[in-house]
């Protein structure tokens, strides 16, 4: 896949088209700013960090079957994605007290809240993200109530997934802001990134963060936050389950399937047509999503024997 | 047959497997042949002129029967040895595992009656001109014991092996096999599979001796 044209450069990546229409290429900056843009550096290896941890993280989202833009990652910097049309709406979901809501209500950072506070944000530069309500999403038409439901459940399912995967990272996941999109036919995408840049981080138990504050607070230590992010996240397994069925081919007489018919036509279910008798296995791997692959190989060396039997695979979502 | 003869058997041993010692003894005591078991972890098939793949259950038939044993680290070697033009021959779970192992084709799948089938059959020899059989004439017809779960071969397209059929089911088909196939070989010659068990049916006291002749046809193809 090529880039074809860049069509969208943002403050940590640019957005490329491709060949095909419904693919976009992201490739992740270096490039960090804060407070609207009056704070700029330059923070070494955090675009490969961003792309590495975003791709592991939508790669365990779709285990989870939360839908999202992510299609595979290209090479450091760089993932395809599905092409989507983003709301202008930024979701910003919130477990603890921290950032911009401890200052607007005057509360000290941590304080654990009793459940997750989500928060809308009109998308613009100019007029620096004002917070919306749902009322004007859709009074002003930035989506439909049917939407709005869609990316809140979508929001909230994420994050509780999320906070288990970083607790696993021994990281608290304190708060974090989503983008979604949607494609032609209006399927709904959780899209954008989920990396230090979008998530507040703070190491297990204490108020450390690991995350861009460290680069908007001046903390020092910036480059090892995203590498150490990354490192921990690239470590912890993601588990993941797959249903694989097993049956005969079409045409192979089943005879399992035959007496299990007659036994159905005899107690009286005449509706009956046809019966065919598979083999179900659960696998649980410790990875996912880049090894489909190795699912099919599964089978085709192993668990069915192609000469006489056909497979079917699906991940299990919990 | 001159006495001088000598043909070194070897008989690989899977867990599971339950015909080794009959094929031993037949090898061994009336045909008196050199003979050893391979275990399935061995690697060593140094001296060996044909390899026996016994009946049985390997690995309990789990998964599918032969699917299991295709892996043991004797199965590389196996395969090496046929492909050196090796003798082989697969007994019941023997011709199963030939097939997971792509040594023959077709798979094996569940008898059509979804027994168990353990009794005589009559079979129709339809190549005498394999180190299998020569000992018989083609169209013979002979009766040998079947004892399988899972004998009902298939294949896609029956009609590109048909050189390849040694035994047909004669007069009925216990098991569903696709042409009333009960042993081919592959397109070499060299490795045969067969789901009747020729062990069971080589001294006059056991009431048959038709199966003798494929380990005597064995012996005089050295």
């Amino acid at each position: 896949m090529k880039k074809v044209k860049l069509i969208y450069e943002g403050k940590a990546k640019r957005v490329y088209s491709t060949e095909e229409d419904d693919k976009f290429i992201i490739e992740f900056k270096d490039s960090a700013t804060a407070f609207d843009g009056l704070k700029k550096a330059e923070i070494q290896g955090k675009g490969e960090a961003n792309c590495a941890i975003s791709s592991k993280i939508f790669e365990l989202l779709t285990i989870k079957g939360v839908r999202n833009h992510y299609i595979e990652r290209l090479n450091e910097r760089e993932m395809l994605v599905r092409s989507v049309k983003i709301f202008p709406i930024e979701v910003i979901i919130r477990n603890r007290v921290a950032g911009s809501m401890a200052k607007r209500l005057g509360l000290e950072e941590g304080r654990k809240l009793e459940k997750p506070i989500l928060e809308f944000c009109y998308k613009s530069d100019e007029l620096h993200d004002p917070m919306i309500n749902e009322d004007h999403i859709s009074a002003l038409g930035l989506a439909s109530p049917e939407e709005l439901i869609t990316i809140k459940d979508m929001s909230l399912k994420t994050n509780q997934i999320l906070i288990e995967f970083f607790k696993l990272c021994h990281l608290d996941l304190v708060d974090m802001k989503f983008e979604f999109g949607k494609d032609s036919s209006g399927e709904i995408y959780l899209a954008d990134e989920i990396s230090p840049d979008t998530c507040r981080l703070w190491e297990l138990g204490t108020t450390e963060s690991w995350d861009k504050d460290r680069f908007r607070r001046d903390l020092g230590g910036v480059e090892e936050a995203y590498n150490e992010v990354k490192k921990r996240v690239l470590e912890t397994p993601v588990e993941s389950k797959t249903r694989i069925l097993i049956r005969l081919k079409q045409g192979i007489l089943d005879a399992q399937g035959s007496v299990i018919l007659n036994a159905l036509k005899s107690l009286g279910f005449n509706e009956v047509l046809e019966v065919r008798v598979g083999k179900l296995l659960e696998i649980k791997l410790d990875r996912k999503v880049d090894e489909a692959g190795r699912i099919e190989r599964m089978c085709r060396e192993l668990l069915a024997n192609p000469v006489m039997e056909d497979y079917e695979w699906e991940w299990i979502e919990e | 047959m001159g006495v001088d003869r000598r043909m070194n058997f070897g008989i690989v041993v899977f867990p599971g497997s339950n015909c080794d010692r009959d094929c031993y003894y037949v090898i061994k005591e009336i045909l008196n042949q050199p003979v050893r078991f391979i275990w399935h972890q061995e690697t060593d098939l140094n001296g060996i002129d044909c390899v026996i793949l016994p009946g049985g259950f390997s690995y309990g038939d789990y998964l599918r029967a032969g699917a299991i044993a295709r892996f043991s680290p004797v199965m590389s070697e196996v395969k090496e040895f046929a492909d050196r033009g090796g003798l082989i021959v697969g007994i019941c779970n023997g011709f199963q595992i030939l097939t997971e192992a792509g040594l023959l084709p077709g798979a094996l799948g569940r008898n059509k009656g979804l027994k168990f089938i353990c009794r005589y059959v009559s079979l129709r020899v339809e190549r005498n001109d394999t180190p299998f059989t020569t000992e018989y004439r083609r169209g013979d017809i002979i009766r040998m014991p079947i004892a399988h779960n899972e004998g009902n071969y298939y294949i896609d397209n029956p009609d590109k092996i048909r050189n390849q059929v040694v035994l047909r089911y004669y007069g009925e088909n216990p098991n569903g096999a696709i042409d009333d196939i009960a042993g081919i070989v592959n397109e070499r010659g060299n490795v045969f599979g067969l789901m009747p068990h020729p062990e069971r049916c080589s001294e006059k006291i056991l009431g048959s001796e038709d199966g003798l002749k494929i380990f005597k046809s064995i012996v005089r193809a050295l």
